[in-house]
This record gives C-alpha cells, sequence and structure tokens, in this order.
C-alpha cells in the first residue's frame, strides 16, 4: 500500500462501487476555492482560515485512510488501541484549542471524560450490538469511535467554554451565595445546568433532524458502497442514539469534573477566574 | 444600648493579611490587622476607597481568596467550622444587590434552600413574617410575588439586607449597604441593623456617609493600618457639615480609649 493507491484508487474494497478519483477532488477543492473567493469579495476574511482548514482536511482524512488501511492490514488489537490512545490525545487537544476563555489545569479532566465516554462507547456499541469479529475489528472499532470522539470533542469544548463564561458573568450571584453559606456546587449549580444545556444542544438537533434533511454521513457512505439502505438506517440510528446519550454523559461528566477549578480549595471564589 | 455589664465579643480576628498578585508583583493590602466585634454593638469601617475595606470584611467571612485571618466565633476556632457553616453565623451582605427567583419571597427564602440549613434551627420564614419584615423597613408597597428584578435599587439594597438578617446570623458584615439609598431610605436601614444589633447581633458596617450616630465604634482603615477613630469621628459629625471628608481633621483629639479595643496593625 503506498500514497498513490489511496489517491488514485481509495482504499481496496471499501467504496469501490463508485470510486472517487484525483479529478474527483480537484473539483471538491475548486468548490472551496469559489467560497474562499466569496469571502474575499464580501470581505468576509475568513478565506485564509477556511483554505487552510481544507488542506488540513484532506491531508489528515487521507492520513487516517492510510492509517486505517495498515491497521487493518496488521489486524493486532494492541495497535487498534495505541491509535485510539493518540486519537484520544489528539482530542483533548482540540477540545481545548476550540474552547474559549478556559483556565489551566484542564488537560486531566478533558482526558478522562474523553478515554470515559471512549471506553463506554467500546463497550456498548462495539462489543454489545455490532459484536464484529474479531472483538478489535479496526474498521469497525477506530470509525465507531472517531464518530464518538469528534461528537464529544465539539459537545464539552462549548460545555466548558459556556461554563467558565457564565460563573463569570455570575460572579456577582456566586459571591453572594456563597456569602449565605453556598457550597460551590450550589453557587456554580445555575451555570453546571446551562452549560450542560448549550452543549446538548447541536446533539439533540442532530437526532430530531436526522433522516428528514440529513442522511447523516455514515448512512451515506454505506449506501454508496453498495450496503443495503435499511441496514444503513438500523446502524445510523444505533450510532445517533449511542453518540448523543454518550454526549449528554461525557458533557455533565466534564462539567462537574471542572467546575471546582473556579474555586480555591477552601470554597473561596478565584479572583483568577 | 442599655446593656449592662462588659460587652461580649462574638468574632475575634488576630492576624487579617491580604496579599495580591499582579504577574510578579506582590503587594500587601494590609497584614497583621486585628479587631473584636461585640454583641450589641455596631462598628462602622471607615477609609478611603481602595484602602480594603471591603477585603477585610470578605477575609472575616472567609470569602476572599487572597485574605485570611486567625478568627475564633464565641472563643471557638475558626478552624473547628467548614466555610459553609462559617458564613452562616459570619454573614457578609456585598455593596451590589443581587436577588435571585421569581418572586420577592422566593428570593428572600432562597438562603434557606442551601443544604447547609437543611437541618438547622433557624426557621424558614412563612409569608406573613415576611410581609411584617417589608412593612417594618419601609418595603409595605412591595409585594411578596412581585418581581425582584422590578424593585428600585434603593428596595434591592434592603431586601438583600433583609434577606441576610433572617437567616440569624450571629454577625453581620453590611458592605455599604446604604451606598445607594436617599437619607430616609439609608436612615430605615441603619435603623434596621440597629434592632439586629439591640437583639445581640454583632454588627459591622463599611460606610462612606457621614456618621449616623448608630455605631459605637468607628474603626478607620488607611494604607494597611487599622486606627480607631471614635473619637475623631464624634468630632467629624460637627466638621463633615462643611467638610466632608473627617479623615483630616485635627489629630489633636486623642482616640480616648474608654472601650479597651484593639484595632492596630
Amino acid at each position: 500500500m503506498n500514497i498513490n493507491d489511496v489517491l488514485v484508487t481509495g482504499t481496496e474494497g471499501a467504496a469501490s462501487d463508485y470510486p472517487i478519483d484525483n479529478w474527483g477532488l480537484l473539483v471538491a477543492l475548486l468548490l472551496v476555492a469559489l467560497a474562499a473567493v466569496i469571502s474575499a469579495v464580501l470581505k468576509l476574511g475568513v478565506e485564509r482560515r477556511l483554505l487552510w482548514a481544507t488542506v488540513r482536511s484532506l491531508v489528515q482524512l487521507l492520513a487516517m485512510g492510510l492509517i486505517i488501511s495498515y491497521v487493518i492490514q496488521v489486524n493486532q488489537w494492541w495497535l487498534v488501541f495505541a491509535l485510539l490512545g493518540v486519537m484520544i490525545i489528539a482530542a483533548v487537544q482540540i477540545t481545548l484549542t476550540r474552547g474559549s476563555g478556559l483556565p489551566k489545569g484542564l488537560v486531566p479532566p478533558v482526558f478522562l471524560t474523553l478515554l470515559a465516554s471512549a471506553v463506554l462507547m467500546f463497550s456498548v456499541v462495539v462489543e454489545l450490538i455490532i459484536r464484529p469479529q474479531p472483538w478489535y475489528a479496526p474498521q469497525v472499532v477506530v470509525t465507531m469511535v472517531g464518530m464518538l470522539l469528534g461528537n464529544v470533542v465539539s459537545a464539552i469544548a462549548v460545555a466548558i467554554t459556556r461554563l467558565f463564561d457564565d460563573m463569570r458573568t455570575r460572579r456577582y450571584e456566586i459571591e453572594t451565595m456563597l456569602a449565605w453559606g453556598a457550597t460551590p456546587l450550589e453557587a456554580a449549580m445555575p451555570s453546571i445546568t446551562s452549560a450542560v444545556r448549550l452543549g446538548l444542544i447541536p446533539t439533540i438537533a442532530q437526532l430530531a433532524s436526522s433522516g428528514i434533511v440529513l442522511i447523516p454521513g455514515m448512512m451515506a457512505g454505506q449506501i454508496i458502497a453498495g450496503g443495503d439502505p435499511v441496514q444503513a438506517a438500523r446502524y445510523q440510528f444505533v450510532v445517533l442514539a449511542v453518540i448523543s446519550s454518550l454526549t449528554a454523559l461525557a458533557d455533565t461528566l466534564i462539567v462537574m469534573l471542572v467546575y471546582r477549578v473556579a474555586f480555591t480549595e477552601n470554597h473561596r471564589l478565584r479572583t483568577d477566574l | 444600648m442599655g446593656q449592662v455589664g462588659e460587652p461580649r465579643p462574638v468574632l475575634e480576628v488576630t492576624d487579617a493579611r491580604c496579599h495580591v498578585r499582579h504577574g510578579d508583583v506582590q503587594k500587601d493590602i494590609f497584614a497583621g490587622l486585628s479587631l473584636t466585634l461585640y454583641a450589641g454593638q455596631i462598628v462602622d469601617l471607615v477609609g478611603p476607597s481602595g484602602s480594603g475595606k471591603s477585603t477585610l470584611m470578605e477575609c472575616m467571612a472567609q470569602l476572599n481568596a487572597d485574605a485570611d485571618a486567625t478568627m475564633t466565633l464565641d472563643g471557638r476556632s475558626a478552624d473547628g467550622f467548614t466555610p459553609e457553616q462559617w458564613r452562616t453565623q459570619v454573614a457578609y451582605v456585598p455593596q451590589r444587590p443581587v436577588l435571585m427567583g421569581g418572586t420577592v419571597a422566593e428570593a428572600i427564602r432562597y438562603p434557606f434552600t442551601l443544604r447547609v440549613r437543611r437541618d438547622s434551627s433557624v426557621r424558614v420564614p412563612d409569608d406573613d413574617t415576611l410581609r411584617r419584615a417589608l412593612d417594618d423597613i419601609g418595603l409595605d408597597d412591595v409585594e411578596l410575588d412581585r418581581s425582584p428584578q422590578d424593585l428600585s435599587v434603593g428596595q434591592q439594597a434592603r431586601v438583600c439586607l433583609l434577606r441576610t438578617l433572617l437567616t440569624g446570623p450571629k454577625v453581620l458584615l453590611a458592605d455599604e449597604v446604604d451606598a445607594g439609598l436617599d437619607p430616609d431610605n439609608a436612615m430605615r436601614a441603619a435603623h434596621l441593623l440597629k434592632r439586629a444589633a439591640d437583639e445581640g447581633m454583632a454588627v459591622c458596617r463599611v460606610r462612606h456617609r457621614e456618621p449616623d450616630g448608630m455605631a459605637m465604634r468607628t474603626l478607620e482603615l488607611a494604607d494597611g493600618v487599622l486606627t480607631d477613630v471614635t473619637g475623631r469621628a464624634a468630632v467629624g459629625v460637627a466638621k463633615t457639615t462643611a467638610a466632608s471628608n473627617d479623615t483630616d481633621t485635627t489629630d489633636t483629639t486623642d482616640t480616648t480609649d474608654t472601650t479597651d479595643t484593639e484595632a492596630q496593625a
């Protein structure tokens, strides 16, 4: 396997009914370039970021494709988990750069949250629902956990950003509540609720709209690859439902793990919040 | 006051200190301050803005992340309290009124919903008690089911003060709660605190207004030093009508230590 295989034919088997050749990639890139031109003409100022993000996504996706096909070829459980580990570490970094106005010391809780949701995803979806052979089948495990991480990263980045934003705007309210004898949890609770809720909104919206205005990528991919559409729909539902619930869990977990960062050990609100 | 015998110390503070850090620069706002608040007394804390009066109050209520002190409450060391228990007894009322909840009644009862009061002896005030308490402080036109956001700032300040008083702390630290009030309403707030003190509460007020005759002692915090200016403040009453600043009045008036007060750095 070399990079040329990936670029010319796609990996063997997958999406082989209608493979995307290099012209296809080029057309897609040209369309992004068109969007960049629009951005430049309208002075939106996002053209550089758009082009950069597009190039990054192309490179990252192709790299991921190569890596997954390598892992499938080697077919060893430890390699699968090593890859998951790298994905989780990258997800920690992406979560923290996406969030804004975050205090220090969030790496351990974010890592723990992503790890916990990945472990749950693996045990529930992969081993309980799909039950692949072998149990660590990389084409199932890596893709499923990858989809989950994508969702969880966006959700918890939103949640923790909102949590600390809200606590900053509620600063006087929090101080007043602490003065009444409220625990840090009681004083932070309104912010916690609003952060968890905000983190969940995209996930719920995605659940409700799937199938009507949107055929999710995974289902689309299976159908294009020649899979049975109804089977693809079942797959997609399981994935969406489990991802939603795990995202909700991750959302709650991260917020409960990090709200204390805003307080000192002896239950006072930090001045440098 | 009409009290016989020695005043009973409630809150004893020694070595109150506050350090703030701006990057690498360490700054002492104050250090080594001592003071005692007695049952049934109102003490005024005055001084130029920025001198750390609010910080000192937050320090006494264990609320300020940069300040600490060695303290006892009724002779019991602060170490024996959780921060939450301590704050129910040494209650700080911040300058900025914050009322949460959909109605005035809900806003006043909010502190009673906290875990720290779940098995406390202080009973949740019923509607009649709230009504009477509001009437008492000139808020007879404020309905219990009104939204607290509709109240004027002055009304909100009094409701906040009332809310904390109803929780029955031993020490009340009122941070400029009369700042936004007109003279009439400021006087009502003062009477509310006076009544609490008469019932045995130790009250400390940060004030910028002219002395209102309620305080038994006046302490001044300036340049990190706490001085008993009770005598001077009395002189200040006469003078402040002309010069609003009573800090630079003659220093010939000696601070006669009738009450064996502390107040030194």
